[in-house]
Parts: structure tokens; C-alpha cells; sequence
């Protein structure tokens, strides 16, 4: 799955670390999910819709 | 880094310490052989003279109630183990990092049967029992542990 996590999160000036701090979880799941090798569950897809204010369509892709 | 001794959430600290223990207790318990050093023998050299009158050369022990008794005292290390990793994963909220323990954790059980099957054989060709309850542990914590850092790699 594709997703655009690295352009939003560069868009509001976070840093990895603090990406993984609003989401509670580690950095390395940040860099993970960023570079597509880890897809994450639907609870944490739900949190970044709601912390980037974008639907989960946005976010993520086929 | 996760896992890195600065870098543990007090729960992983926590397991961390468990599990240590359980690995201890996997020393203490072994007491199916009174040839394995045990520090328990030490402390009690009763419990040895015990357990080597019981003990017939040819057929092991000679008390059923014995055997049974030892078989679940064996049984504790590995019940807890069991116990501390399902409460670890159950309790752990980072999933990336719950993913990477249990592909590490089944890297661990791969490993451990397949040094089981080794030791199997060697026992059989040299007729002689080796201290598998502690060559199951070691390898297991070993094994897991090298794996989740391989595993922890590749995501790199």
C-alpha cells in the first residue's frame, strides 16, 4: 500500500519522532509505515486521518 | 532504537526483567537429572541424596509420584514464559513493534525445535541424555534475541 505520510508530515514541519509521539507509537513504525514496508491496522490508519484532518483515502492508496 | 537498554518503555523493561527470571527459574528447576549443576543442590544437598536414591541407572527414576512431581516443576518455567510474552504482547501498543517480537518470538520456536531435533539425534548416537530443559532456554532467549535484531534490520 502506498500512502503520502512523508509529504504531509514535511508539509507541517514534524520530524519522525514527533509524528510518532502524536500517534504513540515508535519512531521506527513511523519510518515503516513511510516507506510502505509496513502497513498499519485500521485504529492507527483512523489516527492519522484524524491527526492530518484527511480521510484515510487521502492518506493511503493501492 | 526499541529495545535498546535507554530506549525501553517501563513496560518492555518490565517483561525484559520477567523473562529474565523466568529464565533463572529454568536453571533452578532442572532437577531432572542430579548430574546437571544446580544451585538448588547446592543449597540443599538433601534434595540431591534425594533424588540419586531414587534414581535407578538403568530405568531413571523409580518414584511415579516423583517423576510427576519433577515434570511440573519443569513445567513452570515454561508455563510463565508463556504467560509474560502473552501479557507483553497483549499489553504492548506500538503494533509495528508487537509484529517485529512475534516474528522474532516464532524465529526463537524454529529454532529451538530444530536444535531439539539436533540434540535428539546426538543423544540417540551417544547414548547418553543431555540437559535439554536448559539447552531449550538458552537457545529459545538466544535465538529470539538475535532474530529480533535481524528482523529489527531489515526495516531499516
Amino acid at each position: 500500500m502506498k500512502n503520502c505520510l512523508r509529504t504531509l508530515r514535511a508539509e507541517r514541519g514534524w520530524s519522525q519522532a514527533d509524528l510518532a509521539q502524536k500517534l504513540g507509537v515508535s519512531r521506527q513504525s513511523v519510518n515503516a509505515i513511510e516507506t510502505g514496508r509496513f502497513d498499519p491496522s485500521l485504529p492507527l490508519a483512523f489516527k492519522l486521518s484524524k491527526l492530518f484532518e484527511l480521510p484515510i483515502e487521502a492518506i493511503f492508496s493501492e | 532504537m526499541p529495545f535498546c537498554n535507554k530506549n525501553l518503555t517501563p513496560l518492555q523493561r518490565r517483561s525484559m526483567q520477567r523473562m529474565g527470571s523466568v529464565l533463572l527459574l529454568t536453571v533452578l528447576t532442572n532437577l531432572t537429572n542430579p548430574h546437571f549443576p544446580n544451585v538448588f543442590f547446592d543449597l540443599f544437598p538433601g534434595l540431591l541424596r534425594f533424588l540419586s536414591s531414587h534414581q535407578d541407572a538403568h530405568n531413571g527414576l523409580s518414584s511415579a509420584l516423583l517423576v510427576g512431581s519433577l515434570s511440573a516443576i519443569s513445567l513452570l518455567p515454561v508455563l510463565l514464559g508463556v504467560w509474560v510474552a502473552a501479557n507483553y504482547l497483549k499489553a504492548e501498543p506500538d503494533e509495528f513493534i508487537r509484529a517485529l517480537v512475534i516474528r522474532a518470538l516464532l524465529w526463537g520456536f524454529a529454532v529451538t525445535m530444530a536444535g531439539d531435533a539436533i540434540v535428539g539425534v546426538l543423544m540417540t548416537y551417544y547414548s547418553r541424555p543431555f540437559p535439554i530443559s536448559l539447552l531449550n532456554a538458552d537457545l529459545f532467549f538466544a535465538s529470539t534475541g538475535i532474530a529480533f535484531r535481524l528482523v529489527q534490520r531489515s526495516y531499516r
